[in-house]
C-alpha cells in the first residue's frame, strides 16, 4: 500500500518541480563526468596510439653498442613483436655528387606501430605501407633525389653497396619533426647493413630494439629486462613531451580534468543544497503522516523510494545525454584530427554511474536521517525540528563527498587536494568577509522606508543565510570566470603557437653565397619569410675540461631516458644570433651584449631543458666539436624554448662573434600558398642543394585540432555554466519560503509591490556584485597559480574580470533571483497567505 | 446510555510536562487527572500559554509525559514507544488542527485517503468520497489545497479525521484561522459528524462560546487544572 502512494507522492512532487533541481544536480555531475571522462579517456588513448607511433613501437631499447641476442628471443617469448633498427651516418654516392646521408636499416617488421609514408615518384602522391624496403633497394628521401640528381630506379652507391631507388621516403613514424638533416635520410633493409661496409668497429652507430605487445607483456618483459640493463642502453616509453600535438592534447585534457571537477563541484553544492531543501519542504508533511499513525518504517521506505527513483531516473538521463554528447564531441575531434578515436571502455558508464549514486546517496543521508527524525509534535509545536536544518555532520558530509567525488573523477590526488584545500580557504575567507560585510552595513544608517534600506536590513537580518549564499554564488561565479579566462588565455596561447601567416615551409641548406639571391627571389616573389639563420652542426665534447661523454654516462634511468629524448647525446643544429628569438625567454644569465661583437670570447645560450640535463651553470664553458674542430664558448644565459611552436628552435645559439669561424648553411622559413609551387620548382631547380621541409599539414592540423579542442572546451564550459546557473537557482529558491513570507507580510502590510520589487532586486544585486568581486579577486589569484603550475603558460592577471566579476554577479543573481520572487509577487496576498497558512 | 460508552476512553493521571530551557527546568503542566467517557464531547479552554495545546499533544501521543500517564482506550501510553504510539494514533484518533495541516502535493481526494492508505486500507477511496460527500466538497476531489478557500480546506482536513472511524477526535482551535461564518460552519460540521459517528471529541480552543457546545469544559490555567464545568450540552446524543 505504501508503495502506490510512495508512487503518488512522487509524481506529484516531481510535476510540482520539487525535485527538478535534484533531478538536474545528479544528471548534470553523471553527464559532466561522463562525456569528459570518455572523451578525455578517448583523446588519452589516441595520445598513446600516437605516441607509440612516434617511436614506431610501446616501447623502445637504444644503444650505441650492439645488443645481446637473447634480449630479442626472450621478448618474443614473452609474446611480444619485436623489430630491430640501426642509425648509421654514410656517404651516398651517384652521378658524381656525393652527399652524406642519414642511414637507417631496419628489419622487415619494422615499423610496429604507425607506418611510412612513400612515394613512387617525385611527382605522385604519398602513401602508407607496412614495412620498409627489401634487400637491395633503398628509400631516399626528397632531398636526397635532388643533390644526387638521380630518379625512381636508377642506382647508388651507399658505402661499399649499390643499391636501387625504389621509393622516395616522405614520412617514417620515428623520425624526428624537426631535424635539419631530415632531409638526408635513407632506409635500407637491416639484411644489407654488411653489404654497406660503413659499420666498422668504433663506427658512430645507434642501435634500436623495438617492441610492441599489450601492457602486461611490456611490463613482464620490463621486470626481466631491468636488472641486466646496461649503463649504454636506454629503456624508452611513450612519453611524448616535444610534440606540439601532444603538449595541446596534454592541457586540453587537464582543462577538461579541471573543468569536470568544477563540473562537480558545483553539481554537488547544488545537490545539497536542493537535497537539504527538497527534505524541509517534507518535514510537515512527515510531522502530519507520523500524527496520522504513518510508521517510520513506513516513511522511510517512502522516501528511500523517492531518493531511488530520482537517483535512477537522472543517472540514465544523465548518462543518455551525456552518451549522445560525447559521441557528437569525439566524432568532430575524430574528424578533424584526421584519425580514428578508440572506443573508451567502460570505466566512464561506471564511473558516472557511481559518481551519481554517491551524489545522490551522501548528500540526501544527513537530511533525510533528519526528515526521518522529524517529531509528530510539528504539527502543534510549528517550528519543531528547524533546529536540525543547520548541521555540521552534514557539512561535513558534504564536503567530504565532494572530497572523494573529486578524487574519484581526478584519480589524481595532489590535484584534488590543491584545488579542495584552496576552496576551503576561500569559503573561510568569504564566509569572515560577508560577515563583516553584513555587519559594516549595519552602520550605514539608510531612510527607513526606501528600497536600499530594506535592501541592506534584509540583507543584515539573515546574515548567516546570506553568507552561506554568498559563498555559493561566489563560488559558483569563481569557478565559471575561471575557467572561461583559463579558456581563453589557452586558446589564445595556442592560436599565438600558429598565428595566421605562419611560415609552412622549411628551407634548409642554403650556401652562404644563396642567401642574398634566394632572399631576392622571395621578395621578388611576395612570398613572405622569416630571416635567414646560419646553421651547423656541433657536438658537445666537453663541460669545463671534462669529457661529454663520461657526464653522459654518469646519469641513470629516468633522467637518461630524458637526455635520450632531448636529444643530449646527439649533435645539435647550432646558430649565432644578435637578438633573442621570438617566444623564447631568458630564464638565468643575460642575453649577448653589443660588446661581445670585440670579444675574443664566445658565449652561448643553452635551453634551459640541458641545463638540467647537464647540470650546467653561467659561467661553464662548453667544448663543442665543429668538424672536428674545437669551439669553446662560455655559458652565458640559459632559455627557456617553446618547442610546442611551429618555429625554428635551437638547443645553443651561439653569440655572433662566432661567424666566419666555421662553415655554415643557412636556414629560413616562409609562408607558401598553392600558387607559389611553380616559382618553387624553379627555384629548387636553381639551387639543388637546398631542401625544403613542408609543414604546411602539421600547421593544418594544429590549427584543426585548436578549433575542434577550443569546441569541445567551450561545450565543457556551457556544462560548468548551466552547473553555476543551478547552484544559484536552488540557493534562491530555497530562501524563497522565507521571502514569501516577508513578501506577504509586507504586502499585508500595506507595502507597494514597486517597493518590494526593488528592494529585491538590490538585494540580490549586491549580494551577486559581492560575490562577483570576491569572485573575480580569487580566481585571478588561483589562474596566476594554476596556469604557471598545470598549463606552463605565462601567469598574468585579467584586470577585466575584476570589472565581469561584480557585474556580471551582479546581472546573473539579480535576474534568477528578481525572476523567481516576481513569480510570488504577481499572486494575490490572499492566494500567499493561503499558501503559506 | 450503553455501557459500554460509560468507559471512560481517555484517562488522564497526575500528567506532569517538563521541560529544561536556558534559565532551568519549566513546568508546563502539572498533576492534571482527568478523565474522558466514550462519545463525550469535551473542551480544553485556557488562555494563551496555559498549557491546554501540550495537553493535547500528551492525549495524542504526539508528545511523553515527565511524570503520570495517558490510558488511551486502555493503553498505557507511557509504555508505548514512538512506533507503538503511532500504531495507536492510527488505529483510534483523527486530528484536525488550526492549520489545516494538508500535505500540498495531493488533492482533496488523497489527502483524506492517507491516513487509510497509511493504514493499509483496500476501500480508502470510497470512505474518502463518501466522507468529502459528507463535508459539502464532492466537487472539489481533484483540487489542490492550494486551489481550496480556508474553509473548505479545513473541511477536508475535517473528513480526513473520520476516515478510519476514529474512537477519539482531537481538534487543535479548529476554527481559529475562519471567519465567523466559515468557523460557524466547520464547527456545526465537526458536532455533527462527531454525533453521528458516536466518536469522543476533546477540542482545545479558547473560544468560550465554542467550547459551551460540549459536554464538559475542562479549565486550564498556568500549567494546573483549575476546574470541569459542564457545557450547555448535557448529553450524548
Amino acid at each position: 500500500m505504501w508503495v502506490k502512494l510512495a508512487f503518488k507522492l512522487f509524481s506529484r512532487e516531481f510535476r510540482r518541480g520539487e525535485l527538478t533541481i535534484i533531478f538536474a544536480a545528479i544528471a548534470l555531475a553523471v553527464l559532466t563526468v561522463f562525456s569528459l571522462s570518455s572523451i578525455t579517456e578517448r583523446i588519452g588513448l589516441n595520445i598513446a596510439q600516437k605516441s607509440s607511433d612516434f617511436i614506431a613501437a610501446d616501447r623502445r631499447l637504444s644503444s650505441n653498442h650492439a645488443f645481446e641476442p637473447s634480449l630479442l628471443t626472450q621478448a618474443q617469448g614473452f609474446g611480444l613483436k619485436t623489430a630491430t633498427m640501426l642509425y648509421f651516418d654514410s656517404m651516398l654516392f651517384a652521378n658524381d655528387e656525393l652527399v652524406l646521408g642519414a642511414v637507417k636499416a631496419t628489419t622487415e617488421d619494422y615499423p610496429l606501430r604507425g607506418k611510412i609514408a612513400i612515394k613512387d615518384s617525385l611527382s605522385s602522391q604519398s602513401y602508407e605501407v607496412d614495412s620498409g624496403p627489401k634487400a637491395g633497394e633503398a628509400w631516399l628521401s626528397e632531398g636526397l633525389f635532388y643533390t644526387l640528381n638521380v630518379n625512381i630506379g636508377d642506382n647508388v652507391e651507399l658505402g661499399a653497396g649499390v643499391f636501387k631507388v625504389s621509393k622516395v621516403l616522405v614520412k617514417e613514424p620515428d623520425a624526428p619533426f624537426f631535424s635539419l638533416s631530415g632531409n638526408k635520410r635513407v632506409l635500407i633493409s637491416y639484411a644489407d647493413i654488411a653489404k654497406t661496409q660503413a659499420v666498422q668497429q668504433g663506427s658512430r652507430v645507434f642501435h634500436r630494439l623495438l617492441f610492441a605487445g599489450n601492457e602486461q607483456q611490456l611490463n613482464d618483459y620490463y621486470t626481466w629486462l631491468k636488472p641486466q640493463l646496461k649503463s649504454n642502453q636506454t629503456w624508452q616509453g611513450i612519453k611524448d613531451k616535444q610534440s606540439p600535438l601532444g603538449n595541446n592534447l596534454d592541457r586540453a585534457e587537464r582543462f577538461l580534468l579541471l573543468a569536470g571537477l568544477f563540473g562537480i563541484m558545483l553539481a554537488a553544492v547544488a545537490m545539497a543544497v536542493s537535497a537539504k531543501r527538497y527534505c524541509e519542504r517534507q518535514y510537515d508533511p512527515v510531522a502530519m503522516m507520523k500524527t496520522l499513525g504513518g510508521s517510520r518504517q513506513i516513511i522511510r521506505n517512502i522516501f528511500l523510494l523517492h531518493l531511488t527513483l530520482v537517483t535512477v531516473f537522472s543517472i540514465v538521463a544523465g548518462l543518455l545525454i551525456g552518451f549522445i554528447l560525447q559521441t557528437i564531441g569525439a566524432d568532430y575531434l575524430a574528424t578533424f584530427m584526421g584519425t580514428d578515436l578508440p572506443q573508451a571502455g567502460i570505466r566512464p558508464w561506471l564511473l558516472s554511474s557511481f559518481i551519481g549514486l554517491i551524489c545522490a546517496m551522501m548528500f540526501s543521508l544527513k537530511p533525510l536521517l533528519d526528515l526521518f527524525d522529524i517529531p509528530p509534535l510539528r504539527v502543534l509545536r510549528r517550528h519543531l525540528g528547524d533546529t536540525l536544518a543547520i548541521s555540521r555532520l552534514h557539512l561535513a558530509l558534504s564536503f567530504m563527498t565532494i572530497f572523494v567525488l573529486m578524487w574519484l573523477f581526478s584519480g589524481e590526488l595532489m590535484t584534488t587536494l590543491i584545488l579542495f584545500v584552496s576552496t576551503l580557504v576561500v569559503i573561510v575567507i568569504l564566509f569572515v568577509v560577508s560577515r563583516l560585510l553584513f555587519a559594516a552595513g549595519r552602520r550605514l544608517g539608510l531612510r527607513p522606508g526606501t528600497s536600499w534600506s530594506l535592501a541592506i536590513a534584509t540583507l543584515q537580518k539573515r546574515a548567516n543565510a546570506n553568507a552561506i549564499q554568498l559563498i555559493s554564488f561566489a563560488l559558483a561565479i569563481k569557478l565559471m570566470l575561471f575557467l572561461v579566462v583559463l579558456k581563453n588565455d589557452i586558446i589564445s596561447d595556442w592560436q599565438m603557437q600558429v598565428p595566421p601567416g605562419a611560415p609552412n615551409m622549411f628551407i634548409i641548406n642554403i650556401a652562404e653565397q644563396d642567401v642574398a639571391p634566394i632572399e631576392q627571389f622571395f621578395n621578388d616573389n611576395n612570398i613572405p619569410h622569416e630571416a635567414f639563420y646560419p646553421v651547423f652542426n656541433g657536438r658537445v665534447d666537453a663541460v669545463n675540461g671534462e669529457a661529454f661523454a663520461r657526464r653522459v654516462s654518469k646519469q641513470e634511468g629516468e633522467k637518461r631516458d630524458e637526455n635520450a629524448r632531448a636529444g643530449v647525446n646527439r649533435e645539435p643544429n647550432l646558430t649565432w644570433l644578435t637578438t633573442l628569438p621570438e617566444g623564447n625567454k631568458i630564464t638565468q644569465g643575460q642575453w649577448f651584449s653589443d660588446g661581445v661583437m670585440t670579444s675574443d670570447i664566445i658565449e652561448v645560450s643553452v635551453f634551459d631543458g640541458w641545463q638540467k640535463a647537464l647540470d650546467l651553470k653561467l659561467g661553464d664553458t662548453i667544448t663543442l666539436l665543429v668538424n672536428e674542430q674545437p669551439i669553446n664558448a662560455k655559458v652565458t644565459s640559459f632559455r627557456k624554448v617553446d618547442w610546442g611552436s611551429l618555429k625554428p628552435n635551437f638547443v645553443m645559439i651561439l653569440s655572433p662573434n662566432m661567424a666566419g669561424k666555421v662553415p655554415v648553411t643557412y636556414f629560413s622559413a616562409a609562408q607558401l600558398q598553392d600558387k607559389d609551387t611553380k616559382d618553387i620548382s624553379q627555384l629548387l631547380q636553381r639551387y639543388p642543394t637546398i631542401s625544403m621541409i613542408d609543414i604546411k599539414s602539421r600547421i593544418e592540423q594544429a590549427q584543426a585540432i585548436i578549433a575542434q579542442v577550443s569546441l569541445a572546451i567551450g561545450f565543457v564550459l556551457s556544462i560548468v555554466l548551466v552547473s553555476g546557473a543551478l547552484v544559484l537557482i536552488s540557493q534562491v529558491q530555497a530562501s524563497l519560503a522565507e521571502r514569501m513570507q516577508e513578501v506577504v507580510i509586507l504586502r499585508t502590510l500595506g507595502a507597494k509591490g514597486r517597493l518590494i520589487k526593488l528592494a529585491t532586486l538590490y538585494e540580490f544585486i549586491l549580494l551577486g556584485a559581492i560575490a562577483g568581486l570576491v569572485a573575480a579577486i580569487v580566481s585571478d589569484v588561483a589562474l596566476l597559480v594554476i596556469q604557471q603550475q598545470l598549463f606552463n603558460i605565462d601567469g598574468r592577471l585579467h584586470f577585466y574580470i575584476w570589472l565581469l566579476g561584480p557585474l556580471s554577479g551582479a546581472v546573473f543573481v539579480a535576474s534568477i533571483g528578481y525572476f523567481m520572487v516576481a513569480r510570488t509577487m504577481r499572486q494575490n496576498t490572499q492566494h500567499l497567505l493561503r499558501k503559506l497558512a | 446510555m450503553s455501557v459500554l460508552s460509560q468507559l471512560n476512553v481517555i484517562q488522564v493521571s497526575g500528567l506532569t510536562k517538563r521541560v529544561s530551557t536556558l534559565e532551568g527546568g519549566l513546568t508546563i503542566l502539572s498533576d492534571i487527572n482527568f478523565s474522558v467517557k466514550s462519545g463525550e464531547s469535551v473542551a480544553i479552554v485556557g488562555a494563551s500559554g496555559s498549557g491546554k495545546s501540550t495537553l493535547l499533544s500528551l492525549l495524542a501521543g504526539l508528545d511523553v509525559a515527565s511524570e503520570g500517564d495517558v490510558h488511551l482506550d486502555g493503553e498505557a501510553l507511557s509504555t508505548l514507544d514512538e512506533e507503538a504510539r503511532a500504531r495507536v494514533r492510527a488505529e483510534k484518533i483523527g486530528f484536525v488542527f488550526q492549520s489545516f495541516m494538508l500535505v500540498q502535493s495531493l488533492t482533496a481526494l488523497e489527502n483524506v485517503m492517507l491516513p487509510a492508505e497509511l493504514a493499509g486500507a483496500s476501500d480508502a477511496r470510497a470512505q474518502a468520497i463518501a466522507l468529502l460527500e459528507k463535508v459539502g466538497l464532492s466537487h472539489r476531489l481533484e483540487h489542490y489545497p492550494s486551489q481550496l478557500s480556508g474553509g473548505e480546506q479545513q473541511r477536508v482536513a475535517i473528513a480526513r479525521a473520520f476516515i478510519g472511524s476514529p474512537k477519539i477526535l482531537f481538534a487543535d482551535e479548529p476554527s481559529a484561522n475562519l471567519d465567523s461564518k466559515n468557523g460557524q460552519l466547520i464547527e456545526t460540521l465537526l458536532f455533527d459528524l462527531n454525533k453521528l459517528n458516536g466518536t469522543t471529541l476533546v477540542l482545545v480552543t479558547h473560544d468560550e462560546q465554542l467550547a459551551q457546545q460540549c459536554q464538559r469544559i475542562i479549565h486550564i490555567e498556568g500549567g494546573q487544572l483549575e476546574k470541569i464545568s459542564e457545557g450547555r450540552v448535557t448529553h450524548v446524543g
